[in-house]
């Protein structure tokens, strides 16, 4: 168990710099979730951490200590690959005493490790197999498996379910967040899928363009994007953007695009909101999730009017693709709804979870928190 | 048409194409055995030269197993010559050439399938340009070089000339293998605790063993059957690999056929044995289910 630090972490492929002035601090035991696009320089920052890629700048500091000089095999890391990267020539056994055979560990300790891990995965009756004649998931285990007999002081997940199908994938997260209850472990845990961003980690840290656009608990990355980036990558279905300009004469923010005018809540900044006086709107995105937009059958004259242009059925939750004036939303409304393809419906957003961010500079507008919706979306006068 | 016409017609299709899949089965199993009867051919022929009375090569008889059939020819190649002090040379030759050949191919192979390094391009360039130079046009550059080392007539001379001539082609078929072996399987390596070196001996290698079997016996075929090189730098008599023995038999009037024909069949031996021992190697799959596939 121990704490990782990276600190100023920059990487240069010749011309091409990947990750840029990245620093992060992961506490002893935490669940570090680093998540973001493909190629966005997550898995970089994974094998920086691990010793198989070099830092250009930076330092990275385990347990106190700092070890850009070190080798892997002297990190104390363990890491599950992506691809499990079994020994295709060992047997499961094989494969997960190797670390300790390469310790020199006596023989008596090598097998009870290899037997606790065994039984917490319930890979037992695998032992004597070739990893040839495991499935993806029984292979995922066993790469599981073979970390976890090292005892390291952190253990590195690299993408370790993108392989699997939809329902191992969830078993087998489940699997994981039982083992780090279990062993209490500092884990960091790399994954372009949200879900397991989401569910997993105690903190998540979303990577793009080689830079950490956000850092925090999923809660707070999920409710408070920083920018539209975040607000745009967690949450499924994605965010609605709509682009447009808010202004604020002493009355209260108000977003305005060609169809609709909605109210927003307080702005926190004092000093926007003095600026604001002048009148002139701001160009801004508004952001709305799907499952915060509210659709109704009836046109009440103050709504602002959409068109259905496809229903999907998702089981107990319907999406519904709208056009709203030149504009395209998302809804995710109840199987009950009946709405058709053609049908006109009037839109409304929760106007306690609006997020607003600047046109310009993409980051985020910081709102003050209203449960009591003042006013939905209305149609712009 | 009703149901009845359709199914006669459908059967009557069916079996044409089973015939057209039948006849194309048999038409492929005539080559083969053809290609094969052309291969073993001449093995045979000298396999019954080797065991026909006198020297004579030429006979109207056409038997695998000629009239008064002896192993006269094999006793005597091997009572009345230098066959077995040639056999030993080529053997002590070939061992060393193939596991040094071997060795020295498989680690730098391994730089070029896992490092980029200035050069890297241009040195797999010119090793394989050096495969197509003629032989014969790297004799005398390698006599000058062997006979300023002092190695004229010495087993290590054979060995170095041999080791190095094989090392391109060697060094190619490894390098293409090093390439289909995941990376992370390494990686994982060392993240479990060894060194680069202990990688490539703990995973590389034994991941590797088809190739390295094909290169290992390419080396040994190649210095087993050699004879132009074997010409120029050995000189002595007592030196001489089973190649350059095998045309003492030869005389200006008078050739030896059935000694010679004999000789030649008792040298496909250890090649053979090699051939069987190695096949067990050449399976291919071994790094089946170590990576998602």
């Amino acid at each position: 168990m121990a704490s990782v630090s990276l600190r100023k972490i920059t990487k240069r492929y010749k011309d091409t710099e990947v990750l840029h002035d990245v620093s992060l601090d992961i506490a002893d035991r935490e669940f570090m979730i680093l998540v973001g696009p493909s190629g966005c320089g997550k898995s970089t920052l994974l094998r920086m951490i691990a010793g198989l890629e070099e830092c250009t700048e930076g330092e990275i500091v385990i347990d106190g200590a700092i070890v850009n000089h070190l080798p892997p095999r002297e990190r104390e890391i363990a890491m599950v690959f992506q691809d499990y990267a079994l020994y295709p020539h060992m047997t499961v056994e094989q494969n997960m005493s190797f670390g300790l055979r390469l310790r020199k560990l006596p023989k008596s300790q090598i097998d009870a490790r290899v037997k606790d891990a065994a039984n917490i995965l319930q890979i037992q009756p695998l032992l004597k197999r070739k990893p040839s004649q495991l499935s993806g998931g029984q292979r995922q285990r066993v790469a599981i498996g073979r970390a976890i007999v090292r005892k390291p002081k952190v253990f590195l997940f690299d993408e370790p379910l993108s392989n699997l199908d939809a329902k191992l994938r969830e078993e087998m997260r489940i699997e994981i967040a039982k083992l780090h209850q279990r062993l209490q472990t500092t884990i960091i845990y790399v994954t372009h899928d949200q879900v397991e961003a989401m569910t997993l980690g105690s903190r998540m840290a979303v990577v793009n363009g080689g830079r950490i656009q956000q850092m925090g608990p999923p809660e707070e990355v999920f409710c408070r994007p920083a920018n539209r980036f975040v607000a745009g990558f967690i949450g499924s279905p994605t965010m609605n953007f709509v682009r447009g300009a808010f202004s604020d004469i002493g009355e209260g923010p108000r977003f305005k695009d060609d169809v609709m005018s909605v109210d927003l809540p307080p702005l926190v900044d004092g000093e926007l909101r003095k600026a604001l006086l002048d009148g002139k709107p701001r160009p801004a995105v508004l952001g709305v999730r799907p499952d915060d937009v509210y659709v109704m059958q009836t046109e009440p004259k103050d709504a602002a009017l959409a068109t259905v242009e496809v229903v999907e059925l998702l089981g107990h939750r319907k999406n519904l693709h709208l056009k709203a004036g030149k504009g395209k939303l998302l809804a995710t409304v109840d199987a009950s709804f009946a709405g058709a393809p053609g049908d006109r419906v009037s839109i409304a957003f929760n106007p306690g979870r609006l997020h607003l961010f600047d046109e310009a500079t993409q980051e985020r507008i910081a709102l003050e928190a209203r449960t009591a919706p003042r006013q939905g979306a209305q149609p712009t006068a | 048409m009703n149901e009845t016409d359709a199914r006669a017609v459908y059967q009557k299709a069916l079996k044409a194409h089973r015939f057209r899949e039948r006849a194309a089965l048999a038409a492929v199993h005539v080559g083969l055995v053809f290609y094969v009867l052309l291969s073993v051919y001449p093995l045979l022929r000298i396999f019954s030269v080797s065991l026909r009375p006198g020297d004579r090569i030429i006979s109207t008889d056409l038997s695998l197993i000629p009239a008064g059939a002896s192993f006269l020819s094999y006793m005597k190649v091997l009572h009345e010559t230098n066959f077995l002090f040639w056999l030993w040379n080529s053997l002590i030759i070939t061992c060393a050439t193939s596991a040094i050949g071997v060795s020295l191919a498989a680690a730098a192979a391994y730089a070029f399938s896992r490092f980029r390094f200035p050069g890297h391009k241009t040195g797999l360039t010119l090793l394989l340009g050096n495969e197509m130079i003629p032989a014969a046009m790297l004799l005398l550059p390698l006599f000058l070089m062997i006979m300023k080392l002092g190695l004229i007539n010495t087993y290590l001379g054979m060995i170095i000339a041999y080791s190095v001539t094989s090392l391109p082609f060697s060094i190619w078929i490894l390098k293409g293998y090093y390439d289909t072996i995941p990376k992370s399987l390494e990686e994982a390596a060392l993240v479990d605790g060894t060194t680069r070196f202990g990688a490539f001996i703990r995973i590389i290698l034994p991941l590797s063993t088809p190739a390295l079997a094909i290169a290992f016996l390419f080396n040994f075929t190649q210095a087993w059957n050699e004879y132009l090189v074997a010409r120029v730098v050995l000189t002595d008599a007592r030196m001489y690999t089973w190649t350059l023995g095998l045309f003492e038999l030869q005389g200006q009037y008078l050739t030896q056929w059935g000694m010679f024909a004999a000789a030649s069949i008792l040298v496909t031996i250890p090649v053979l044995g090699v051939f069987l021992y190695s096949s067990k190697w050449l399976i291919s799959g071994l790094t089946l289910g170590g990576v998602k596939g």
